[in-house]
C-alpha cells in the first residue's frame, strides 16, 4: 500500500506537556500517526568533554549534574566505578545506606514520571496527588543527605552522613505514609474508566520490538523483558532483589510498572532499615590508576560508566551511556507508530519517561 | 491614577501567567518549578498559573546555561510574549554557567547577554519557596501602573 501523508505534525520543542525541550515530528494520515521522529540537541552541554582531565573530586559533582531527576544514581555509578578501579572497599553500613538513598531517589523519579503521564492525559487530580506524595520522598532525601536534588551523598569508600536512630524512625513512618497513600492512588489509576480508555492498548511496544530497539528499564520490563541491572549489584543480591515484569506492553503497563516498582522500593528500604549493620560509614582509600566499566540501574534503565584514570586520580577518559536514548528510540520507531490521535502522541512519549538532559549531557 | 489603570492593577495582581523554558539545564531547576505546582507549595493560590505558552505569558522563567541551539530561538520566544513582561532566571547556570562553564563546553552564559533579565534566583537548584517568593516580589514592580509609568 502506498503511504499517504496528510500532515507533517511537529510537537515541541517548548510544549506544555514536556518537562524538557524535545521535538517530535510525526507524519500523519488524518490523525493516525504513520511514522515519527524525535529531534534532540536542545540541551547539549558537552559534559563528558569537560570531565576529561579533571580530578575525580570535580567529576563527581559534574556526574551528578548530568541529570537533576536521577542525580543519586549518576553519583553512585561513577563512584562505584572509581572504587572498582582503585580496589576501595565499602563498609557494609555505607553500602546499605547507598541502597536506601538510591531507592528514595527512584521513588521520587517514578512518582514524577507518573505525575507527568497523568498530567498529559488531563487527569489533574491524580497528578496533583502524586506530585504531593513526591514531596514526602524528597523530604526524606533531604533528611538523610541534606539536599533535595543534588545530594553528593556517595563518596569513594562510603557515604557522607550516618543515618541516626530518630531519622530512621522518621524514614519508616514516611514509608508507611507513601505506601498507604500510593495504594489509594494506584486504585484510582486502576479503576478509572477514562484512564483505561486513554492508556490501554495505546503505544504498544511488543517484546520483539523491545529487543530490537534495546529498550531498558521500566519500558522493557513492561514489555516482558527481565532486564534489571540491580540483579548484578552485590548489595541488592544480598537483599534478595527480584525485578517486577509485566506483559501487557502498553502505556497502562508502563505506568503500573512504575507504581509497582515504588512499592518494591519501599520494601527494599524497610529491609535495609531492619538489617542495617552497625559500623563505620567511611572506609578510606586512594583513587589510583586503571580502567573499568560498571553498570547500574537508574530509574529509567541501565546506566553505564566507562572511566579511565591516571595515577593522580584524574579522569583521562570517560564514556557514559544513559538509558533514555534507547527508550526514545523504542518510543519513536515502535510505540508511536499507529497511534490513533495527536493527543496520544504526547502521552505515549511521556509514558516511556524520556529524560532529555540525561541523553544529551 | 485612572480608573482603567486601577482595574488593570487589581486584575494583574491575581493573574500572573508563567511560561518556563529550559535552555540547557540538568532538569534540577525544572522539577523545582514543577514542585511549585504541588499542593504543598500551591503556586495557584497566589494567582500564578503555569501555562507554558509564550503568547499568553507575563513572566518567562529560564533555566539552564544557554546552549548553542537556543542562540536565535530564545530571542524569538521573548519577542512572542506580549507587554508587560519580565524574565526571571532560575539557578546558578543562567547567571554564570555553574559547573558547565568550562573551556570546551557548548554553553554561552549568562542569559542576560541575550534577553533582558529582571531577576535571578541563584542556587543549585533553588528551593520552590524561593521561586514563588521572587515571582511575587517582582510582579508588582513590573506590572503595577504599567501604562501610566510609560
Amino acid at each position: 500500500m502506498k503511504k499517504t501523508v496528510d500532515v507533517s505534525l511537529p510537537i515541541g520543542p517548548v510544549h506544555p506537556c514536556f518537562k524538557e525541550p524535545a521535538r517530535i515530528k510525526c507524519e500523519t494520515a488524518g490523525e493516525r500517526v504513520l511514522s515519527a521522529e524525535v529531534e534532540l540537541g536542545y540541551v547539549k552541554k558537552g559534559i563528558e568533554r569537560i570531565m576529561v582531565g579533571r580530578p575525580w573530586q570535580e567529576v563527581m559533582f559534574l556526574a551528578e549534574r548530568i541529570c537533576g531527576i536521577c542525580s543519586v544514581i549518576h553519583n553512585m555509578v561513577f563512584i562505584e566505578t572509581v572504587e572498582r578501579i582503585s580496589n576501595i572497599d565499602v563498609p557494609q553500613r555505607a553500602a546499605y545506606l547507598r541502597v536506601i538513598v538510591n531507592e528514595l531517589d527512584r521513588i521520587q523519579s517514578h512518582l514524577l514520571a507518573n505525575y507527568s503521564y497523568c498530567y498529559t492525559i488531563e487527569h489533574e487530580t491524580l497528578a496533583m496527588y502524586l506530585i504531593n506524595l513526591r514531596e514526602t520522598a524528597l523530604d526524606q532525601l533531604e533528611l538523610i543527605t541534606g539536599a533535595r536534588i543534588t545530594c553528593a551523598y556517595i563518596i569513594p569508600g562510603g557515604v557522607r552522613f550516618d543515618l541516626k536512630q530518630e531519622d530512621s524512625l522518621k524514614l519508616s513512618s514516611a514509608m508507611d505514609k507513601i505506601e498507604e497513600d500510593l495504594s489509594r492512588f494506584t486504585a484510582i489509576f486502576e479503576g478509572g474508566p477514562m484512564i483505561s480508555l486513554r492508556s490501554k492498548d495505546v503505544g504498544i511496544l511488543t517484546r520483539d520490538d523491545a529487543i530490537v530497539s534495546h529498550a531498558v528499564g521500566p519500558t522493557a520490563r513492561a514489555s516482558g523483558l527481565n532486564a534489571d541491572q540491580r540483579t548484578n549489584h552485590p548489595t541488592y543480591q544480598k537483599l534478595g532483589f527480584k525485578p517486577v515484569v509485566m506483559n501487557s506492553c502498553d502505556n497502562y503497563a508502563r505506568v503500573m510498572m512504575r507504581f509497582k516498582e515504588v512499592f518494591q522500593s519501599i520494601e527494599l528500604i524497610r529491609k535495609c532499615i531492619k538489617e542495617l549493620p552497625e559500623g563505620v560509614i567511611r572506609g578510606g582509600g586512594v583513587v589510583g590508576e586503571g580502567e573499568f566499566t560498571w553498570i547500574g540501574e537508574a530509574p529509567r534503565g541501565e546506566l553505564t560508566y566507562h572511566v579511565k584514570t591516571d595515577k593522580y586520580g584524574r579522569v583521562i577518559e570517560i564514556g557514559i551511556q544513559t538509558p533514555s536514548i534507547m527508550n526514545i528510540e523504542a518510543c519513536a520507531h515502535h510505540m508511536l507508530k499507529g497511534v490513533d490521535s495527536a493527543a496520544d502522541v504526547t502521552s505515549t512519549f511521556i509514558s516511556s519517561d524520556p529524560c532529555i538532559a540525561c541523553n544529551e549531557r | 491614577m485612572g480608573i482603567i489603570q486601577s482595574i488593570k492593577n487589581k486584575v494583574r495582581q491575581r493573574s500572573i501567567h508563567v511560561c518556563y523554558v529550559n535552555v540547557g539545564s540538568c532538569n534540577g531547576c525544572d522539577i523545582e518549578i514543577l514542585a511549585c505546582l504541588s499542593p504543598r507549595y500551591d503556586i495557584e493560590q497566589y494567582g500564578i498559573y503555569v501555562h507554558n505558552n509564550p503568547r499568553e505569558a507575563d513572566i518567562l522563567l529560564i533555566t539552564g546555561a544557554f546552549c548553542e541551539q537556543w542562540e536565535d530561538k530564545l530571542a524569538d520566544l521573548w519577542e512572542m510574549i506580549p507587554e508587560p513582561k519580565a524574565a526571571i532566571t532560575i539557578g546558578n547556570c543562567p547567571v554564570s554557567g555553574c559547573t558547565f562553564n568550562r573551556r570546551g563546553s557548548f554553553v554561552n552564559p549568562p542569559v542576560s547577554k541575550h534577553i533582558p533579565v529582571a531577576a535571578s534566583i541563584p542556587g543549585c537548584p533553588p528551593r520552590p519557596t524561593e521561586i514563588i517568593e521572587t515571582i511575587l516580589q517582582l510582579a508588582p514592580l513590573v506590572f503595577k501602573d504599567y501604562e501610566e509609568k510609560k
